[in-house]
């Protein structure tokens, strides 16, 4: 979907032109975050990079056109400093650019880890994209945990698999650990292997002893150690072009175990309907109206649906779709559109609330999630705050109060004090029910500053 | 485990052994390696050169890794280190009930590494932590205007690691040399970059002296953050020695303490008071308690007045007496050197 074109707008080669121009669209895309943070900053952020990209395309006629036609994925390499996580990515680039699937980037290309801001948050990500005979993949490398962090937290680049790089010469390291314990957190939930280096081993029955602990290591993490593919090679000689069977043929292996074993996530098109409301209107002689932005899934005329969210729980018909004030038979993702609802009152749908395929996702009232709380400099508080800090809670469409607290547990939870720049895991009690699932992402704000944007990591209570 | 105590006697065993050194099996080269979280390289060399004997291996490497250590380190010399942890160690902190238990005694240190992915690692969280404590218990005495004293890199890095009670680390030998022997292991480089020590006993008997600290962004130790302070404060009463005997004034103050070492991570805060009569958001006293729920919006330097008067500390009539904020210290991780 849209997120393919967020990738096709990272094109190495030509970001640093407008990356200015970037920047100044999310500035944008923040402000809009007043009416519904939640997604449309999202939607409206991807939007203006598709129409910076398409505008470079005139002016540039080398740059080839980004082709929908295989399915996207985001991964990321996760390694110590020295493996050669840089190397690698640079060695893939060059493999498959054999094949017509990349641009080759050199490594002082990639090596960079620019500054760049989501959501008006700073993150430190280097990117690519390649593609190979079945996907098209945006690849991530971050310096640190934290960039990771964010990154899943604001969504810029949702990583749905990763690449653990580990040399032969050291085997894991005691950072290792910190590295799966990331993968988890970030919900990541199949992982490759590639053991990097192996020229540099003289005894490759030391190669199973790396094998074997690796496995070890990944079954403790809760990864499948038995069934994930580890492969040994060398990205320097693909890098170089020399010894195909321990470089370049291990890179096309490795790239063929991602397309295998990492998991595609679900389309949007393919979830379960979900409309968030924006707007109501009553027009008479129709009925009821609601207005919105489709975020997933599909909708037919005559479909059930349920409207969720801030009280209540209806069951209705839709009776009409309206795009462009004219009917249709279908809606879907990402399209702009009225539902008319059978027999519902403009009273009894407001805006927050969102309309469903029935039973596809239920109203919370109580959540844990992983926050990130933004710097002054990000445009957040100055001050910290304590348990019982309640801001607003944007999600979706939706507004609503929220009380701050600490996960069960946490240890001396009435003097923990949370500072602007901290990730941390909160729970959130909200006065009103609204839907939500595991995944689903929104922003805190306070008097007209956003403070803090995060993502659901467990539903604890449910209407 | 192995414990350090059998090891000598095991491996002496060496001595006799005639086998003809072999290729080192993967098996012996994985138990190595659980013990010791070496690499694989090194692990095998380890055992190439102690005839496939893992307890000798073990001391080998004990030796080994200080040594490749330094090497590694003097290669990863120019590489830049931002993140890391800072970590306080208060060894007395005027609890005592006699009149020596009256002073205090601690230390902070920032030890820097490249990727947080280390400083989040249990391992290294320990490492500062007894670099910590060892500064603490190194730190001398010493009549001077500011109670802080900075310990001198060398001096610290030359001294014999001291590690905390009940600590697991295996780790023996001289700070500089447990650092480069964590280099080898995790590969980064880690600088030693700073550290200070407090130790300073009142030569008057109505004063005492507390240490309060705050750190903030633990991951593993409470004592160790991304940023963290230590403040000296100072209660002087005639009733000071009575009042800490009571357990509930201890706790109390235990509290209020907290609360400051807070407020002085979570605002601005530069300095104690405000240079001039204008106030000024820098100077602890003229911010508000925010972090101290009790305070009811005071400012610090009012809330620590009536913190004083409701505990009997201070009475009417009586001067020079109360709570003193005296100097304190904030440090944040990869800071640039100023503070």
């Amino acid at each position: 979907m849209l997120r393919n074109q967020l990738t096709a707008s990272a094109r190495i080669a030509s970001r640093r032109l407008y990356s200015t121009r970037a920047t100044q669209s999310l500035f944008v895309c923040a402000r809009t975050a007043v009416r519904n943070p939640a997604y449309s900053t999202q939607w409206s952020l991807l939007q203006k990079y598709g129409g910076v990209v398409a505008r470079r395309g005139y002016a540039d006629v080398a740059s080839t056109k980004f082709s929908r036609a295989k399915p996207h994925m985001n991964i990321g390499t996760i390694g110590h400093v020295d493996h050669g996580k840089t190397t690698l990515t640079a060695a893939i680039t060059k493999v498959l650019a054999e094949a017509g699937g990349a641009q080759f980037t050199d490594y002082g290309d990639i090596d960079k880890a620019p500054e760049e801001r989501a959501r008006g948050i700073t993150i430190n990500s280097a990117h690519v994209e390649y593609e190979t005979a079945n996907r098209h993949y945006g690849h991530i490398d971050c310096p640190g945990h934290a960039d990771y962090i964010k990154n899943m937290i604001t969504g810029a680049a949702q990583m749905d698999g990763a690449i653990i790089v580990v040399s032969a010469t050291d085997g894991q390291m005691p950072q290792t650990r910190e590295h799966l314990l990331l993968a988890r957190q970030v919900g990541i939930k199949k992982l490759v292997v590639f053991v990097n280096k192996v020229d540099m081993i003289a005894d490759p029955e030391m190669l199973e002893l790396v094998d074997m602990e690796m496995r070890d290591l990944l079954s403790s993490y809760n990864f499948d150690g038995e069934n994930t593919p580890i492969i040994m090679g060398s990205a320097l000689a693909a890098l170089e072009g020399k010894t195909p069977e321990i470089g370049a043929d291990k890179i096309k292996e490795l790239i063929a175990a991602c397309d295998s074993w990492l998991e595609m996530p679900p389309r949007d098109l393919d979830k379960p309907f979900l409309m968030p409301v924006e707007d109501v209107f009553s027009i008479s002689g129709r009925g009821t109206v609601a207005t919105g932005r489709v975020e997933r899934g599909v909708c037919n005329k005559g479909d059930e649906v349920e409207i969720v969210g801030l009280g209540s729980k209806l069951k209705t018909t839709l009776t009409g779709i309206e795009m462009f004030h004219k009917e249709l038979d279908r809606g879907e993702a990402g399209d702009n559109m009225g539902a008319l609802l059978r027999g519902i009152k403009r009273e009894q749908i407001r805006r927050g609330q969102v309309i469903i395929a029935p039973g596809s996702m239920k109203a919370v009232k109580k959540f844990q999630a992983q926050v990130y709380v933004l710097t002054k400099d990000e445009g957040g508080r100055y001050t910290p705050f304590m348990e019982n800090y309640r801001p607003q809670l944007f999600l979706r469409t939706a507004d609503i109060t929220v009380a701050v607290s600490f996960p069960e547990g946490t240890p001396d939870a009435s003097e923990k004090m949370i500072m602007p720049g901290d990730n941390v895991e909160l729970v959130l009690s909200l006065v009103h029910d609204v839907a939500a699932d595991v995944g689903t992402r929104f922003t805190l704000r306070e008097g007209g500053k956003t403070i803090g944007t995060g993502i659901v990591t467990k539903v604890l209570e449910t209407v | 485990m192995f414990s350090r105590r059998a090891l000598p006697a095991l491996a002496s065993r060496r001595l006799y052994s005639t086998e003809t050194p072999g290729k080192p099996s993967i098996k012996l080269v994985a138990e190595l390696r659980k013990i010791t979280e070496v690499s694989i390289t090194k692990a095998r060399e380890a055992l190439t050169a102690t005839n496939n004997d893992v307890q000798a291996a073990y001391n080998w490497l004990q030796d080994d890794l200080v040594a490749s250590g330094a090497k590694k380190a003097a290669k990863l010399g120019d590489r830049v280190t931002q993140q890391g942890l800072v970590g306080v160690s208060i060894l007395s902190n005027s609890d005592g009930k006699a009149k020596s238990g009256r002073g205090v005694r601690a230390a902070m240190v920032e030890v820097n590494c490249e990727t947080d992915f280390v400083g989040r690692n249990a391992r290294f969280d320990a490492l500062v932590a007894d670099i910590a404590h060892t500064a603490a218990f190194i730190a001398e005495a010493e009549d001077s205007s500011s109670f802080f004293k900075s310990v001198p890199l060398e001096l610290l890095q030359d001294a014999p690691l001291i590690t905390r009670e009940g600590s697991q680390s295996e780790a023996q030998g001289t700070v500089g040399s447990v650092i480069n022997d964590s280099i080898a292991r995790f590969g980064e480089r880690i600088q030693l970059r700073r550290a200070v020590s407090v130790v300073h006993t009142p030569s008057v008997s109505d004063i005492r002296l507390r240490l309060a600290t705050y750190s903030h962004g633990s991951v593993g130790i409470p004592t160790q953050g991304q940023i963290g302070t230590l403040a000296v404060l100072a209660l002087r009463s005639p009733k000071v020695n009575e009042l800490f005997g009571k357990p509930e004034f201890v706790e109390d103050l235990g509290k209020l303490e907290r609360s400051l070492g807070r407020q002085i991570v979570g605002f601005p805060t530069t300095k104690i008071r405000s240079a001039s009569n204008e106030p000024d958001d820098g100077a602890l006293y003229d911010q508000e308690f925010m972090m101290y729920l009790a305070a009811n919006g005071e400012r610090v330097g009012r809330a620590l007045q009536q913190w004083a008067q409701q505990r009997g500390l201070t009475s009417a009539g009586e001067a020079d007496t109360g709570l003193e904020v005296m100097e304190f210290l904030k440090w944040t991780v990869g800071e640039s050197e100023s503070s």
